[in-house]
């Protein structure tokens, strides 16, 4: 009898323990389930909770993935911007107004007397000359360790006058950087370039501060180092340094020019798996996620969708709308095989772009019939006449290249990495070039390192690679993919009429008629075909029913100064 | 004793050598260039590239790199102009992040070991508690259930138990309690976190301990029965000691020996960062940090996080065999006793 009253005592403790356990396991708050309001009236307040993966820098001079760029472009004001529903549009930013001369070498912006860093230093011309400069130079030093760590976004500033010579050791600043007065910035570059001003919209290109830069920031007595603790003169300012691996928390900057953003701050939470961000966004701790891939259809159905594909609402939260970026199969034009235009061209039309599509992407990405996407200005649909699916058309390219049925073909390596998430897409594409009678086989190579170093080395026939816009311009992907002295022309095309065509096309100030310039560059690239345009990519992102207005761009930039969140 | 931790430190030093340049080596045989990486799918300015191989000493054979790098991680620097210096351990820095590589793994390092020793605290109190009684009560229904349930576990999938339960007590339990009670799913706090930091361990925790728990219950039980057969068990009851002395007193000592040297590998495993559990859990700890540093050519990351992995495994190591002479007298630790 004892014995068994003892037992009970204990089972009794243990479930005090449990239930004490539970009790503390249960929420004190919830971080974004704060009921909804009906009211539309927008009110102030409020943090937002957003998703990013793991940004490689938060600092302008090393702002280059999408993930830093995020980040930096709240923090931080180019002397352009991008319009966030239509990233075609330019609007002004740090820079009030701006003018170029009659061959658009030399570019006067004139800077708004109210932009101020965060700390309330006003912002100068002087702060740009040195931010430039500091991306440009191949020695500059890491904020934090000290040593030599370049910039690997120089590139932005390549028509600048006089950024060879910093390159090459020559120089330490760039000619072509004048600090006129305070107020304003003159920039010349070293050939004309009429999409200056969309280039110098990038987050990248921001004002910073020298003697941060270079002393740190006081963070309550204690110096940190600028990239952990950035101060720059955007509608949000860091509350805290970085907390690498796990969340920027970013206020609003009181000193900022522009219309202040309703929210109190944004809490950007570091993810390394998207699909463990979105279990979290179910779970109502974020407003903001990726959509996991297979998920899509059911979060339409229970959140709602975007009707313009960017801006988000209550009940209108999926969004689904186009980015500027294209992913496209990389032909080798000096291969034996692939450099036969009729053969490329029976690649791309036996390619069945929208079975890819909606098989592996739940729609999420749309068929590319161009290497432009339709959200920059230009794009121009079926000017790429040979990127569609079209299988009688495929048969008789393949008749015209010399093997009809596929008899007499070479056997076609189709390289990728491995570790990527390619694999399905090259079977896809395996399996529609097999029905046409081609002998097709997968090579893929262990991961991205290798694949990039056999790309490089031009080891490969058919590959694939993905094109992110750094500004919403043809140029941008004109000349870096098809220029024969860009570093980053993999498929090694060469064609001495696209490049005095596109340097042609720079040259043009007026922008219609240097617009029009681009799409005849873009037309003779589609007649090559020298790659091989597979998917326009799309967003697939969700906000919680608490955010309103909050546009998330073309340019895959968050637009947080409109954004208010129900109590 | 003195004399044998002595000897296993000494040890140390070959081992750490030896892993350390079989590290660099490995580096120049894999193939993809780390400071190319660091541009993605764009290709880096010449000069930036150049300046960027020398700053990271990679322009440089591998042996002089190895050289550079003990140079570094030396707590003693010895120039002509500032003499004798006494600093920290300098791991170099991460070729993707810019950022120093014993920054790094000082902000990650604890969320590791915080997990570890959660993860191992349930595998001893359930591990051993389930093994115990499914040998006391063997045949038993609690036996059979243990041994199923201990089964189950192993052949679970790490991160589909991970998924499974963040789905069930992160999603389902708030749809069902009107979000009064549910668990944090993913991360280890932070700013507006609606619960206490401890609270973060519980699934990343029981997920990371499950597998092992199964084992080290399985092996409990096991030891426990085979025990029990022994002369001085039955000894010992033939002098009428009660049977949970036999079992507190006797059994579970020797029983434990096999029990506390799986343990111990363990916590030595999971000290070395839990990739999986990590990735389902997005815990902010050291495993992720090197396999993501694997990806990206990140040699700094690579070799610091292996080097500080090898000896915290061979610290643990030392303490499980020095905690064998405290479970069996028997067990004579050094000279004299090998002698």
């Amino acid at each position: 009898m004892r014995s068994r009253f003892t037992k009970s005592l204990a089972v009794l403790a243990a479930c005090a323990l449990v239930v004490g356990a539970l009790a503390g396991c249960a929420p004190k708050t919830s971080t974004t389930d704060g009921g909804n309001t009906t009211s539309n009236t927008p009110v102030k307040g409020g943090t937002m909770s957003f998703y990013i993966g793991d940004p490689a820098a938060i600092d302008p001079y090393n702002a280059q993935e999408s993930e830093g760029v995020q980040v930096v472009h709240q923090l931080f004001t180019s002397l352009t911007g991008f319009d966030p529903m239509d990233a075609s549009k330019l609007v002004p930013a740090a820079a009030a107004s701006w003018s170029a001369n009659a061959d658009a070498t030399v570019w006067t912006f004139k800077l708004d007397p109210n932009d101020k860093f965060s700390d309330g230093t006003p912002v100068k011309a002087s702060d740009f000359v040195y931010a430039w400069n500091r991306i440009a130079n191949p020695q500059t030093l890491n904020t934090a360790t000290k040593k030599v760590d370049p910039s690997q976004i120089s590139y932005h500033l390549g028509a600048v006058e006089g950024y060879a010579d910093v390159q090459a050791g020559k120089a330490t600043e760039m000619s072509g950087l004048k600090a006129v007065d305070d107020l304003t910035f003159q920039v010349t570059l070293s050939e004309p370039f009429g999409d200056f001003e969309y280039v110098v919209a990038h987050p990248a290109l921001a004002p910073v501060e020298k003697a941060l830069v270079e002393g740190g920031v006081d963070v309550n007595g204690t110096k940190v180092a600028f990239g952990d603790m950035p101060v720059g003169n955007g509608p949000f300012k860091m509350a805290e340094p970085w907390k690498h691996g796990q969340y920027i928390k970013v206020v609003a900057n009181a000193s900022y020019y522009g219309a202040k953003p309703m929210i109190d701050g944004v809490n950007f939470m570091t993810f390394k798996d998207p699909d463990t961000a979105y279990l979290e966004f179910q779970s109502g701790n974020l407003d903001f996620a990726q959509i996991s891939l297979g998920k899509i259809k059911d979060a339409q159905t229970k959140y709602g969708t975007s009707s313009d594909g960017f801006t988000a609402n209550p009940t209108s939260q999926v969004l689904l709308g186009a980015e500027n970026s294209t992913y496209y199969l990389v032909v080798n034009n000096k291969d034996g095989a692939m450099k036969n235009l009729a053969l490329r061209k029976a690649v791309s039309l036996g390619v069945n772009r929208q079975a890819i599509c909606d098989t592996l992407f739940e729609g999420t990405r749309a068929p590319a019939d161009n290497i432009i996407p339709p959200g920059i200005a230009g794009y121009a649909p079926g000017v790429w006449a040979f990127s569609k699916y079209d299988p009688a058309a495929a048969a008789a390219a393949l008749t015209e290249a010399g093997f009809p049925g596929g008899k007499g073909a070479p056997t076609i390596s189709l390289t990728y990495n491995a570790d990527g998430g390619h694999q399905k897409i090259m079977e896809l594409v395996q399996s529609d070039l097999t029905k046409l009678g081609l002998k097709v086989k997968l090579a893929p190579l262990t991961d991205f390192p290798t694949y990039l170093k056999a790309l490089g080395a031009g080891k490969y026939q058919i590959g694939r690679l993905g094109w992110i816009a750094d500004y919403p311009i043809m140029d941008n992907f004109l000349y870096a993919i098809f220029n024969s002295k860009s570093t980053d022309n993999y498929s090694k095309y060469a064609n001495t009429a696209v490049d005095e065509a596109i340097v042609e096309a720079r040259k043009v100030t007026d922008t219609a008629a240097r617009i029009k310039a681009y799409q005849a560059v873009d037309t003779m690239i589609g007649q090559d075909l020298p790659i091989i345009p597979l998917m326009f990519y799309k967003h697939h992102h969700v906000t919680s029913a608490r955010v309103h207005d909050f546009v998330f761009s073309s340019m895959y930039l968050a637009d947080f100064t409109k954004v208010w969140l129900s109590k | 004793m003195g004399r044998y931790i002595l000897r296993r430190f000494a040890q140390f030093i070959p081992v750490f050598f030896g892993v350390t340049l079989l590290l660099f080596f490995i580096t120049t045989v894999l193939p993809g260039d780390p400071v190319a990486l660091k541009a993605g799918e764009k290709q880096l300015p010449p000069a930036v590239y150049a300046a960027l191989r020398h700053s990271y000493g990679l322009d440089k054979p591998w042996y002089i790199q190895y050289v550079n790098y003990l140079g570094a991680l030396s707590p003693v620097h010895y120039t002509p102009k500032a003499g004798l210096q006494f600093t920290g351990p300098d791991l170099g820095e991460s070729i993707s992040t810019g950022r120093p590589v014993t920054q790094m793994f000082s902000e990650t390092y604890p969320y590791t070991a915080e997990l570890a020793f959660t993860a191992i605290g349930l595998e001893i109190i359930f591990g051993i508690g389930i093994g115990i009684i499914a040998a006391v009560k063997q045949y038993t229904i609690w036996d059979t259930l243990a041994t199923l349930g201990s089964s189950i576990l192993v052949a679970l999938p790490v991160f589909w138990l991970g998924l499974m339960l963040q789905y069930l007590f992160g999603i389902l339990m708030k749809e069902w309690t009107g979000g009064s009670f549910y668990l944090p799913i993913s991360g280890s706090g932070g700013p507006g976190s609606p619960f206490d930091p401890w609270v973060y361990l519980v699934l990343p925790g029981i997920t990371l301990a499950s597998v092992s728990t199964a084992y080290a219950a399985r092996i409990m039980r096991s030891q426990l029965l085979e025990v029990a057969g022994q002369d001085y068990v039955r000894t010992a009851r033939a002098k009428g000691l009660r049977e949970r002395s036999v079992l507190w007193g006797h059994e579970m000592k020797n029983a434990l020996i096999p029990v506390v040297t799986f343990i111990g590998l363990d916590l030595g495993a999971m000290l070395s960062g839990a990739i999986l559990t990590e990735t389902v859990f997005n815990w902010p700890g050291v495993g992720l940090m090197i396999y993501q540093a694997i990806g990206r050519r990140d040699y700094p990351v690579v070799v610091g996080g292996v080097t500080l992995v090898l000896v915290v495994v061979l610290v643990v190591n030392l303490l499980v065999d020095i905690s064998y002479a405290f479970l069996d007298p028997r067990i004579r630790l050094g000279a004299n006793a090998e002698g």
